[in-house]
């Protein structure tokens, strides 16, 4: 935003680190976004041209991938769902990714409450990734 | 689906990322009723649709309320430890729960915080606050520059405990219904820490995209992300939510208000009709 408020006087809490951890967090938002956008578009408007089960490369109608093996065969013969897919999952691990970052920020400042706030949530968000079936 | 179909539904997902953005809740209400009920579609998908649907109007309104400091990321991140707990243990709970009298309890607790935002209407920002122990401590005071009263808004948090007990409880029922629960993040934040409106949304809006993704694996796994119901509703809602962040900046924080609390009341009314077992078009 540009205006009267884009450099506001002196906030509470804006000493460089919270500056550079927002500054951070939204680039890595920006990018998942981005990312996983644009393969979602792809992946759309290719399903647009051979059908949602069709490939780009010819390859024989397939379904929904629904493991990894599947979603990489359907990368391979650039498949409009295999495409899509992965979009999806870009956008789903997109907030995963900022709390990543959000670690490793806080432990190059040492700020050592933070870092174990951010590595609990990361741990259960890796066990409700893998454990819970 | 048709083409038309696609149009329709990327139109209602638009629509979805627009409210979720302003008022920090995911797309569930709008997206799961309208699948089901428009589109004919599997209720299981439909939720696996809504999923992808709230972690892009979280992650899409994010990266400009995390920029324009309206989210607070000390508040988020540590309320994020009770919702993700309070996730996967609801999760592993659906087992053993019985759901009904918990949408029926929820339902009540939604009808009671109504009274409280009604009576906050007319309120621009909270009164001062002064920050508790707890508060302090994880430096949560923050402030947030409100373009429409065109100054620096200073803000303190309290009762720090009791809103980390209720974002335990809004994980917990997420993990469990399958739902957001933005409402109830928003109510922990405005109604019970006393953060201003716009910064209790923006920063709901932000958490709620770790919430969902703390249960989205489940969903993938079990094939329930269909792309082509989730690729125009992420393209929809990635959208919407993009233009509802450059609305909320412009808002009042009590236009937020009056923006959430229909929300709130067509939250309760869904809640209420399923816990009594009622099915009545849009209201799931």
């Amino acid at each position: 935003m540009t205006g009267p408020l884009a450099t506001p006087p002196g906030p509470p809490d804006s000493h460089r680190s919270t500056d550079e951890l927002r500054l951070v967090v939204a680039r890595v938002l920006l990018i998942g976004v981005a990312l996983s956008a644009a393969l979602v578009l792809a992946g759309f408007v290719a399903s647009l041209l051979v059908g949602w089960d069709g490939s780009l490369r010819g390859a024989a109608p397939g379904g929904a991938p629904t493991d990894v093996g599947a979603l990489a065969e359907g990368l391979r013969n650039l498949r409009p769902q295999a495409i899509a897919q992965l979009g999806l999952l870009t956008l789903i691990l997109t907030p995963m990714a900022r709390v990543a970052a959000s670690l490793i920020l806080f432990a190059v400042e040492r700020d050592r409450t933070y870092v174990i706030v951010s590595m609990i949530v990361l741990v259960i968000l890796l066990t409700g990734l893998l454990v819970i079936r | 689906m048709t083409p038309g179909a696609d149009l329709a539904l990327f139109g209602i997902s638009v629509l979805s990322g627009i409210i979720g953005a302003l008022a920090g809740v995911g797309g569930g209400i709008l997206v799961i009723p309208a699948l089901t009920t428009i589109f004919g579609v599997d209720i299981h998908l439909a939720i696996g649709a809504s999923i992808v649907s709230i972690i892009a109007t979280s992650s899409g309104a994010a990266v400009a309320y995390v920029r324009d400091r309206l989210t607070n990321l000390r508040v988020g991140m540590f309320l994020e430890v009770a919702t993700t707990t309070g996730a996967v243990g609801g999760a592993l709970a659906a087992a053993v729960v019985a759901p009904q009298l918990l949408y029926v309890l929820l339902a009540a607790v939604l009808g009671l915080s109504i009274l409280q935002q009604v009576s906050r209407l007319g309120e621009e920002l909270p009164p001062e606050v002064v920050p508790s122990r707890a508060a302090a401590a994880l430096r949560l005071a923050s402030s947030y520059p409100d373009h429409r009263l065109r100054r620096e808004v200073p803000y303190a948090a309290r009762r720090v405990g009791l809103g980390f007990v209720m974002m335990l409880l809004a994980g917990f029922l997420s993990g469990l219904l399958g739902i957001g629960s933005g409402v109830l993040k928003v109510l922990a934040m405005d109604g019970v820490m006393r953060l201003p409106m716009k910064v209790s949304t923006a920063t709901s809006n932000f958490m709620i995209g770790v919430t969902a993704a703390a249960s989205a694996g489940i969903y993938l796994g079990r094939g329930d992300v269909d792309a082509r119901l989730a690729a125009p509703v992420a393209l929809g809602v990635l959208a919407g939510a993009l233009l509802g962040s450059r609305i909320l900046v412009r808002l009042r924080n009590q236009q937020v208000r009056l923006i959430f609390v229909p929300i709130m009341v067509v939250v309760a009314l869904q809640m209420l009709a399923r816990g009594l077992g009622l099915h009545v078009a849009f209201l799931g």
